[in-house]
Order: structure tokens, then sequence, then C-alpha cells
């Protein structure tokens, strides 16, 4: 038994399809009496330099447990799979259980995005606010005027009675 | 004692770090600009060209 990181870029248009092929990763792997430690779907990100014409990837990373003959039947079907651009299998020492950075780096891009998505959504009611705000005030200051001038007229008309 | 954030250990999906060891044209910065140790270096470069080799580092600023 040796321990596995296996990292797999799907093709970006095939990304709605991503728990199909998990589902059959994961029956090849266990055909080959492979062990999942870890799963993680990082999704879409921007490749560094476009592969077989693709500018963005789909990015899986297993922790897996195996027998390394098996594993080179598992890269030969791999290999002619066409919905994978590239794969890799590295041995590792320890499977640190944490979150890889990879994942958090793309959730907090989420987040982020969510964000400023959320605080356009509350700008815009306070954008109108001030202004609601502003015209209650030139009523009020309408109000005043009125009020002020009535105030005057009455004084005049006092003015005249004495 | 370093001005890099350098982790207890490497790793090749830990983008950030590995990219304050590349220049802007994608190359590995030698150990004797940045003061890594020897050990130190021998990991950096191994997990870099893993990254890009996952194209989450670039080879050059030529691609496309």
């Amino acid at each position: 038994m040796k321990k596995y990181e296996a990292v797999i870029i799907l093709n970006p248009n095939l990304s709605p399809k991503v728990e199909t092929f998990t589902k059959n990763f994961e029956e090849l792997l266990n055909s080959n009496s492979f062990n999942i430690v870890k799963y993680e779907d990082v999704g879409r990100r921007q490749l560094a330099y476009s592969i077989n014409n693709h500018n963005k990837g789909h990015y899986l990373l297993f922790n897996i447990e195996g027998d390394p003959i098996k594993l080179i039947e598992i890269e030969n079907k791999i290999k002619y799979d066409e919905s994978i651009i590239r794969h890799l299998f590295i041995t590792v020492k320890k499977h640190s259980g944490e979150d890889s950075q990879l994942l958090v780096d793309s959730k907090n891009i989420k987040a982020e995005d969510e964000e400023i998505h959320n605080k356009k959504v509350e700008e815009e009611p306070e954008v109108t606010k001030p202004i609601y705000n502003t015209e209650s005030k030139e009523v009020d200051s309408q109000e005043d005027f009125k009020e002020k001038v009535e105030s005057e007229e009455a004084k005049s008309e006092e003015d005249k009675d004495e | 004692m370093s001005k890099y954030n350098l982790p207890k250990e490497f790793d090749y999906k830990n983008v950030n770090i590995l990219k304050q060891f590349i220049t802007e044209t994608g190359k590995i910065i030698p150990a004797r600009v940045t003061g890594v140790s020897a050990q130190n270096q021998r990991k950096l470069t191994r997990y870099i060209k893993i990254a890009r080799f996952l194209a989450l580092l670039p080879y050059t600023d030529m691609h496309n």
C-alpha cells in the first residue's frame, strides 16, 4: 500500500458532468482496490498556459491509497480519456487531512465574489435613500416656508387690525 | 530571518508561496539571490516544476 495524491484537470466544457465523471473514476479506483481518503472538487480555474486550446480547467484532487502495480493499469485507462486534459499521480509520505490551498483559494475567491455581489445589492437602496431624504427635507422646508408665509400673513393681518 | 513566507511543509498546490520564487518571466530565482537554504531550494524547485506541469504556474511569459 502506498499513499498517492492524484490531480486531474478536466475539460472545462464538461464541468456540469463532473459528478458522473467522479463516480466513474471512483469505481475505477475501487475496482483496482484503491482507497479514497479524501476528495476535493476545486472547480474551474484559470490555467497558467493553454493546454489543447483550453484556457480554463476543472481541477479535481484525490488522496488515495493503493498498490503501485494497479496504479499503472489505472493510468493506462486514464491516458485515453479525452475528457481529461492532464493528470498527475504523486507519492506522498502522509496525507494532510486539511483542505488543500487550492480549494481554500477558490473558496475565498467565491466568497469575495459573493461579497461584492451582496455589496452591490446593498448599495443600490443606500444610494436611493439619501435622495428620498433630501426630497423629504425639501418638502419639509417647503412646508416650513408655507408656514412662515402664513405666519407672516397672519402677522400682517394682525398689524392691519391694529 | 528571511523576508519570505516559508511554510513548514512545501506543497505544489500552494501557488502563492511558490510565486515568490519565480521571476516575472517565470524563471526560478537562484538561491544565491533569495538566500533560501540549499535544502529548501531543492524542495522549491521540485514543487515549482510540478506546479508548472499542472498549469498552476507558467513556464515562461511567452505562452499563447
